[in-house]
């Protein structure tokens, strides 16, 4: 077979991931931009506050930063980003299944390879480096 | 269609939300904006197809020129737009064999730790100078459109030894040509450009297509259908690192991303289905046009000679 075994499974595991991300950010954002739950910055306050550079928007809206928006999941545009986080887990996910695909088949320098990213793309989802907590 | 009333639609769709970005944000309602952006992303997606052009390289820019929004969140929205096209394609690529997992996999470990610097540096650097900086780049990410070669089945003589090691060779199915084997060489020198592009698709906010494919293609000989899929491959992999830095510093506006990422996913399928019909020559041609405008207004805006 021309296509290896673990890059089918791969594209299928980021075909699942990549669908429900889109369907969730698409769909809670229909929710956030009709309102249908509070958001924390009014929808119609936004026009004055997209126009600030990134540390003095924060500052007046008091959005949060790192993972700290999870305590905020009831308001509108936080709902959206689960949409985005699942986008942004899709390829971490697939790298843990590759993982152990690789390691099954005995393939030892790729799966090195692929713990190798696991862990960069860790380190950039917990946010150490971004500096938010 | 033809493809003048192609070429007509697109532009029309364009100007609408660009004619949207010209009123000042006080004077519309707040609904206008989302709108506005879905209408450009929309024919930014019809256009990235039909031009053969990365949607990402083509919104940071002009969104970031002539919209209001801060270069901050627009890079955000540009990366997530990026991100989500190639997460879309990927898939449907590594099924065919015309993306390779094994290809991408070593480059994409090096391009998402240089993204996660350079969308660290991106945030470190004074906006005026990311603005510039930006414009400059598309300048030469243009000139490199109109100049730069490929070649369907580059001749590749030995392996070097780390390509060899990696293993970096395969099979796959053209429906054109039948099946391809295939192999790369200068993985060293391909591994050194990565880092680089990494940090540019990072730092901008970019789609990195643009550098991926003269890499795999003309620099590694990889052959040039397997280039531009395990390009996509790449980028959700480069992306996904610079993009968890946008989200955790808190530049991902779902305001700017939702209906940039659905406008340019919706685009580029009536795009897809334009294809047989519109001029892509030409169209190529509209959109690096666009890219000059776009790099253009970004340095100037930067430089404060134009705000």
């Amino acid at each position: 077979m021309a296509v290896p075994e673990e890059q089918q499974l791969y594209a299928r595991w980021l075909d699942v991931a990549s669908r429900v991300g889109l369907a969730v950010l698409a769909a809670m954002f229909l929710v956030y931009v009709f309102k249908l739950v509070p958001a924390h910055v009014p929808v119609e306050d936004l026009p004055a506050l997209w126009t600030l550079p990134l540390e003095q928007y924060l500052e007046q809206t008091g959005a949060p930063t790192g993972w700290g928006w999870l305590t905020l999941l009831g308001r509108g545009e936080y709902l959206s980003l689960i949409g985005v986080t699942i986008l942004c887990l899709a390829t971490l996910l697939c790298y843990v299944r590759l993982v152990i695909a690789l390691v099954a088949k005995g393939d030892r320098l790729y799966a090195a390879i692929a713990a190798a990213q696991i862990v960069v793309l860790c380190v950039a989802a917990l946010g150490f480096l971004a500096g938010g907590h | 269609m033809s493809g003048a009333a192609t070429a007509l639609a697109i532009g029309g769709l364009f100007f609408s939300g660009a004619a949207l970005a010209a009123e000042p944000g006080a004077a519309v309602a707040w609904w206008w904006w989302p709108v506005g952006l879905f209408l450009v992303s929309f024919a930014l997606g019809v256009l990235a197809v039909l031009g053969g052009i990365g949607g990402g390289v083509l919104f940071v820019p002009l969104v970031g020129g002539f919209f209001p929004f801060h270069l901050d969140f627009v890079r955000g929205a540009g990366l997530l737009l990026a991100l989500s096209g190639a997460l879309s394609a990927a898939p449907r690529l590594l099924r065919s064999g015309l993306a390779s997992l094994r290809l991408a996999a070593p480059l994409a470990l090096v391009g998402s730790i240089t993204s996660i610097v350079g969308a660290l540096i991106g945030f470190a650097l004074p906006v005026e100078f990311v603005q510039t900086a930006l414009g400059f780049t598309i300048l030469a990410i243009a000139a490199l459109m109109w100049l730069g070669g490929k070649d369907d089945r580059p001749r590749v003589g030995s392996q070097d030894p780390l390509s060899a090691a990696l293993k970096l060779h395969g099979l796959y199915d053209d429906p054109a040509s039948g099946r391809v084997e295939w192999r790369v060489h200068r993985t060293p020198a391909a591994l050194a450009a990565f880092a680089g592009i990494g940090v540019l698709a990072g730092m901008f906010g970019l789609g990195a297509g643009w550098a991926n494919v003269p890499v795999l293609n003309l620099l590694m000989g990889a052959p040039l259908k397997l280039s531009v899929g395990t390009s996509g491959l790449l980028l959700t992999v480069i992306d996904t690192s610079a993009a968890w830095v946008y989200l955790h510093r808190g530049a991902v506006l779902p305001m700017l991303v939702a209906p940039t990422v659905i406008g340019v996913m919706l685009g580029a399928k009536i795009g897809a289905r334009l294809l047989r019909v519109a001029p892509t020559h030409y169209v190529r041609r509209a959109a690096i046009a666009l890219l000059v405008i776009a790099g253009v207004r970004s340095a100037l805006k930067g430089l404060g000679i134009w705000t």
